[in-house]
């Protein structure tokens, strides 16, 4: 099987970084993008096999980027999983209907609970 | 396509809407939250030592950040219990103290702040301790926002020499021209961009108030610039 691609879409560029290194250092393929129109450009160029997914960034939110996501066959299914410090306040029964079923909370996660998370979505 | 509407609907009501204790701790939580992955990052593994320097500096920036925050917010709520000098004050020096004091943070994120304006003889009369918190609220925004490009901070006399205009241009997504005019109205509440919580510029514009200054916000093709219009000392119109 090819290394899992993975793609980070999250502003705090530091936030990014270390999530990018404890992914790599398990040896996933991992590409970042800081906003949701750079995911887009992204997943345009190449699907990958999990998101990883800020809910505020700069411009478009997490939502539009999943009702893209939905609205195309090739990434109807890309497994998702939110990362956020936001995380206590968004009702999953929300998040599931865009097929969420990870949520990272980011103001108590552990740094290897990120690959812990995207293994469990593959 | 009315469900989407509704799930949208359902997620956007968990978003702060105006300033609070709430919207404050919401905006120390993403800060509070990085240092935690810094210093676990720290405490998981064995790293290298150009790696330990660069975490430790990124944890001494990010809580200077967010004590900025909480000085803000603490100062912002005594307002009203204090009086502000104001004292007429070179803006371009108070600029570029600014700016020197935004660099490491720019320079750790791979950006640059720099101060643009030609001008050198302006004077102002404002409270300086307050139109440096406005200033550096408006620098860390731009830092947040801005993408290629450095943020420029500019400084320059309006209206035939009545007031000066203060002002730093980032390179992020164009503001929504009803959040524009929000910026500097006192009874809407106040975003700078969407995805904000607005307390940034809800305590700029407290403290802008607090010296008889004005705020706004200019929305340009590939940016915005928030500025400061303080009204210039009468030393410099007896010049």
């Amino acid at each position: 099987m090819d290394t899992p691609h993975v793609l980070i879409i999250e502003d705090d560029q530091w936030f990014s970084s270390l999530m990018k290194k404890t992914l790599e250092r398990e040896k996933f393929g991992v590409t970042t993008a800081s906003n949701t129109i750079e995911g887009m450009d992204e997943i345009n160029a190449r699907v990958p096999d999990v998101i990883i997914l800020d809910f505020f960034m700069p411009g478009p939110n997490a939502l539009v980027l999943l009702h893209e996501l939905q609205s195309y066959s090739d990434t109807a299914n890309t497994p998702v999983v939110l990362c956020t410090n936001s995380a206590a306040d968004i009702p999953k029964d929300a998040l599931s209907a865009y097929g969420i079923t990870s949520v990272l909370d980011k103001t108590t996660m552990h740094p290897d609970d990120i690959v812990a998370a995207v293994r469990r979505v593959l | 396509m009315e469900g989407s509407k509704q799930q949208t609907n359902r997620l956007e009501g968990a978003v702060p809407t105006a300033p609070s204790f709430v919207t404050a701790a919401h905006e120390l939580k993403a800060p509070l939250a990085l240092v935690r992955q810094l210093a676990l990052h720290l405490e998981s593994r064995e790293i290298e030592q150009r790696e330990l320097h660069e975490i430790a500096h990124r944890i001494t920036l990010t809580s200077e950040r967010a004590l900025r925050l909480t000085t803000d917010i603490t100062k912002s709520a005594r307002l009203e219990d204090s009086l502000f000098s104001l004292e007429p004050l070179n803006p371009i020096v108070l600029c570029q103290e600014v700016v020197d004091e935004m660099k490491p943070l720019y320079a750790a994120h791979g950006r640059t702040i720099v101060m643009t304006s030609r001008t050198r003889s302006l004077l102002a009369l404002a409270n300086r301790d307050l139109l440096r918190r406005i200033l550096l609220n408006f620098a860390d925004n731009a830092l947040h926002y801005s993408g290629e490009g450095p943020v420029r901070v500019t400084a320059s006399l309006r209206d035939g020499g009545a007031y000066i205009r203060i002002g730093v241009r980032d390179y992020g997504p164009a503001l929504p021209s009803t959040m524009r005019k929000n910026v500097g109205e006192r009874s809407t509440a106040v975003h700078s961009r969407p995805e904000s919580s607005g307390l940034g510029i809800y305590i700029a514009r407290q403290f802008a108030d607090a010296m008889h200054a004005t705020i706004g916000a200019t929305s340009h093709r590939d940016g915005a610039t928030f500025y400061v219009d303080i009204g210039t000392s009468s030393q410099l119109r007896l010049l």
